[in-house]
């Protein structure tokens, strides 16, 4: 076991982990940050994004030691209390959401779309949405979602 | 009627715990000493197991106990007791568990399975239903006819056919000798996995030799109650099976899937709660499978276009265990005819041991595969007849009067296919189809179909009201909340009910067996419907307790109150206004004495008269409900390679009354993606050992928002149902139906080439193209 420190949400964190450990299993088995799911374990569909440095990134296929020094953010620190960040109140009001499996993934993706270019273009957005499975939506309300995220974010628009 | 509620798009009650990450799942679950367990699978299809040697696997570190069901001889199932917990003497599927390593972490538990060494004899398998029918096939189960079953699943002894449905209505020689013109055709519908984006999980804990506490991935836990009392000899009282937030299901997590098998191993550790979370891979190869059907069937109808006979046998490849398919099986018998009047059919539907992992429910439950094929018929019968498929459907119609195959008359309550039929024809054809170019062809197809949820003639629903001191309510059920809005809905129908904003409701998030009233599973579509009246009927004795209670305060005849929902208040007297709340507690009057009692209500509800088929007829009022709907799809076909765009999906559903328009509106599109991915990307496919070998999400491929269609229509029809809540009916599964013909039928306008199998490709129908040029 190796030792190493991450920033998650803001707060540093002291972590132990081995090579066999994902960043998933960090921030769901040590962290206890379980909002964060698991629905493949290979990179295929998208429902373990987290934003690291500004990226988002499959955290069931980053190894732990590549999130070394990093700063994570998850799907429990994008609001301010118990203030919802703009996406989520825009999926919330398009529909965007069924089971609720996927829809961390997908919040957390476009976080970090927004962030980097709040202008984000319809094709850009469908871009990244594109790497994400969804089993029961259809996907129209998230596409929506989507959109009303961006006009929230840019407008600055809360509910 | 004047609602406040239902009819309204309002926003799902759950929203807030799922973009925030707070809803839980089985998964995120951890417990005080638990324990991780994962499992040894078998890489063949179909194995003897001669020894195996735990011996290494017991000495790794963190290792708690390793666990195999040698010398185990528990059978489970509910209507079909012919699995064990784990393998025993034998292996009937690649991914069937044979041992279960638990340890102190998920990790070492993984390792130590490694260390496992099995002893296997490989015997000849078999994955398609057909050649497991056919003389010399493997047999999977030498003692199928020797399990215990209830009536209705009769075996074939010898075969590996573990149930027979048969349906006859009328005269088939007589009917077929009535026909002027007739059509016969082969069908394929391949073996589907769900893929609900949660894979199945569970965690186990025996707190005493006689009491147990689960928690899993499940649709039914007092399906799984059920089946662990029965395993284990113990009181159903003593069983605590909790449900939370469910990650889809699909059917996929109906009936039981890996509860026996976490509940026997933690049996070995008592005190430890045992914790198995299967992995993607193990969700396909180890979990449940879906469909897998290969059909005939054969029509005949008068030069008019109306039908008189239908033969179609349907064979099921349902996997190595049969009690979570047999009810598939049957169920697609009573729809083998599709939405039309037959006067004579024969119709023979069986369910096949096949060495995959075990069929079960999937979405539509035996109604997609057999409306496959009656929907595709009508469209070559319709050709052949020279009319519209439109004309013949509407010819033929189930409608008021008219007698289906299991012998109901159909009543006007339950729909009308007519106005499905217009509202999907006009969103199809209300612009001209584009003219075929240089690299596209362009097509229209149509189908239509019926849905009933398919049940034990005493499945029920329950629900437990109870009524806080400040008027809200609290409101338990036990339909599980998989992503289908039913706690959203459900707290309309009560909020309706009872008078009261929505934000007064609270309807219990998770269900426990102890605490929650009695749920025979979520399937069939039918926690809306029947969970919603059990809802109305505690709701309305609710309200009746108040009244009584006001009624004795004030010294009234109950008939001069009136029930306003915050208040009630008198006909005859003005200045009576009573606060309702002031009756959850026994009621405290003004001197200082109790009156009346608790406002704690309970509502059960189950479809009346509902009754198993006829042994020999197959007959009998076996459907509680129907609901009728018709789907469409348009098509954009590349010349040059095969490729199939799929512009446009269409479906109008007669749902009775739309409940919640945008919920209802999402579940439609869903279920039509699904029917997309099942008509153009899915299929589990075998290699040469028979192991399922695109057993992850990139090779086995469901849609991405890339593959949406450039269009979607969604109707409703409302022709209200007479038992339904505010006379909605069922319509979760229904979507997926009615897509697979739809776009074949497109294909077909498109290029004239007939399919018969999905999922559709390119290559083939290229070729096909091809010949028909
Ligand atoms: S869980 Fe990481 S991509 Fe699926
Ligand atoms: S909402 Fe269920 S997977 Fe997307």
């Amino acid at each position: 076991m190796k030792t190493m420190q991450l920033t998650v949400n803001g707060k540093a964190h002291t972590v132990h982990y081995d090579d066999k450990t994902m960043l998933i299993d960090i921030l769901r088995d040590k962290l206890d940050l379980t909002g964060t799911k698991n629905g493949c374990g290979h990179g295929a569909c998208g429902a373990c994004t987290v934003i690291m440095n500004g990226e988002a990134v499959r955290s069931c296929i980053i190894k732990a030691a590549k999130a070394e020094g990093k700063e994570i953010l998850t799907i429990e620190g994008i609001c301010e209390g118990n203030k919802l960040h703009p996406i989520q109140e825009a999926f919330i009001q398009a529909g965007a959401i069924q089971c609720g499996f996927c829809t961390a993934g997908y919040i957390m993706t476009l976080h970090a779309l927004f962030t980097k270019s709040p202008d984000a273009t319809d094709e850009e957005i469908k871009k990244v949405l594109e790497k994400h499975l969804c089993r029961c939506t259809g996907y129209e309300t998230i596409w929506e979602g989507a959109k009303l995220a961006r006009r929230m974010m840019k407008e600055k628009i809360t509910l | 009627m004047d609602l406040q509620c239902i009819g309204k798009s309002i926003l799902r009650t759950d929203a807030y715990d799922k973009v925030t990450g707070k809803a839980q799942f089985v998964a995120d679950i951890k417990l005080p000493r638990m324990l991780y367990a994962r499992i040894l699978r078998a890489e063949y299809a179909h194995a003897k197991i001669l020894s195996i040697d735990t011996s290494e696997a017991e000495k790794m570190p963190g290792v708690m106990k390793v666990v195999t069901a040698q010398g185990c001889d528990i059978l489970f199932g509910a209507c079909i007791k012919d699995q064990p917990p784990l393998a025993t003497d034998k292996v009937r599927h690649a991914g069937e568990g044979v041992a279960a390593v638990i340890a102190e972490t998920e990790r070492q538990a993984e390792e130590a399975t490694k260390k496992i060494k099995v002893n296997y004899e490989p015997l000849p398998y078999v994955i398609d239903p057909l050649e497991a029918i056919a003389e010399g096939a493997p047999i999977i189960h030498e003692r199928n006819h020797e399990y215990f079953r209830v009536p209705g699943f009769p075996p074939v002894k010898g075969t590996n056919i573990f149930h027979h449905y048969k349906l006859r209505k009328g005269d088939i020689e007589k009917g077929f000798k009535e026909a002027e013109i007739t059509v016969e055709e082969n069908f394929y519908y391949p073996l589907l996995s769900h893929v609900q984006m949660e894979p199945h999980g569970c965690i186990s804990y025996w707190d005493s030799p006689e009491s147990v506490r689960i928690i899993a991935s499940t649709q039914a836990p007092f399906i799984v109650r059920e089946i662990v009392a029965q395993m284990f000899h113990i009181p159903m009282a003593n069983i605590k099976v909790e449900a939370l937030y469910l990650g889809g299901g699909f059917g996929g997590k109906s009936d039981v899937v890996i509860e026996p098998m976490c509940a026997y191993i933690s049996r070995f550790v008592p005190g430890y709660p045992v914790k198995l979370i299967l992995t993607r891979k193990e969700a396909f190869t180890s979990s449940l499978v879906g469909r897998g059907m290969r059909g005939k069937i054969k029509v005949g109808a008068k030069k008019d276009g109306k039908l008189v006979a239908i033969e179609a046998s349907l064979y099921y490849a349902d996997g190595a265990y049969g009690d979570t398919g047999c009810n598939v099986v049957t169920a697609s018998g009573f729809v083998a005819t599709g939405p039309y009047e037959y006067e004579h059919c024969k119709i023979d539907c069986y369910g096949v041991y096949t060495n995959t992992p075990p069929v079960g429910a999937y979405r539509g439950y035996g109604h997609p595969e057999a409306q496959f094929m009656s929907e595709r018929i009508m469209n070559i019968l319709a050709e052949k007849l020279g009319m519209s498929q439109q004309e013949l459907m509407r010819k033929n119609f189930l409608c008021d009067g008219k007698v289906n195959a299991i012998g109901q008359i159909i009543r006007p309550g339950n729909g009308n296919l007519y106005k499905c039929l217009d509202e999907v024809e006009q969103a199809l054809y209300e612009v001209p189809k584009p003219q075929e170019d240089e690299n596209f062809v362009y097509g229209r197809g149509l189908a239509a179909f019926m849905k009933t949820p398919m049940m034990i003639p005493h499945a029920s629903s329950g629900a437990i009201l109870r009524m806080c001191e400040d008027g809200s309510f609290n409101i338990s059920i036990s339909g599980i909340e998989m992503g289908q809005g039913c706690q959203t809905v459900l707290s309309q129908i009560a909020a309706e009910t009872l008078k009261v904003p929505l934000e007064k409701i609270h309807i219990s998030k998770h269900v426990d067996t102890q605490h929650s009233p009695y749920e025979w599973q979520t399937v069939g579509s039918i926690t809306t419907y029947r969970a919603g009246n059990a809802i109305i009927q505690a709701c309305e004795k609710a309200i009746q307790k108040m009244l009584e209670t006001v009624a004795a305060i004030y010294h009234r005849h109950i008939g001069d109150l009136k029930y306003e929902g915050e208040f009630i208040t008198s006909k005859s007297d003005l200045n009576l206004r009573f606060e309702t709340k002031k009756l959850a507690q026994a009621y405290l009057s003004p001197d200082g004495h109790g009156v009346g009692e608790q406002i704690v209500t309970g509502g059960s509800y189950l479809i009346r008269n509902v009754q198993f088929p006829h042994p020999e007829t197959g007959q009998g009022n076996c459907a509680g409900t129907w609901t009728f709907a018709c789907e469409g799809a348009e098509v954009k076909i590349n010349k040059h390679t095969g490729d199939v765009d799929i512009t446009h999906l269409a479906v109008a559903i007669d749902l009775g009354r739309t409940l919640n328009p945008s919920l209802a509106r999402i579940q439609m599109i869903g279920g039509m993606m699904m029917g997309y991915g099942a008509t153009l990307t899915e299929e589990l496919i075998f290699d040469d050992r028979g192991k399922i070998k695109n057993a992850n999400l990139n090779q086995y491929k469901i849609p991405k928002l890339s593959q949406m269609p450039e269009k979607f229509t969604v109707k409703f029809v409302e022709t209200p149902d007479e038992a339904g809540p505010f006379g909605a009916r069922c319509i979760a599964e229904h979507p997926v139906i009615g897509i697979p013909p739809a776009v074949l039928n497109a294909i077909k306008d498109a290029t004239g080439v007939d399919l018969f199998e999905i999922p559709v490709k390119a290559k083939v129908l290229l070729e096909k193209m091809g010949g028909k040029k």
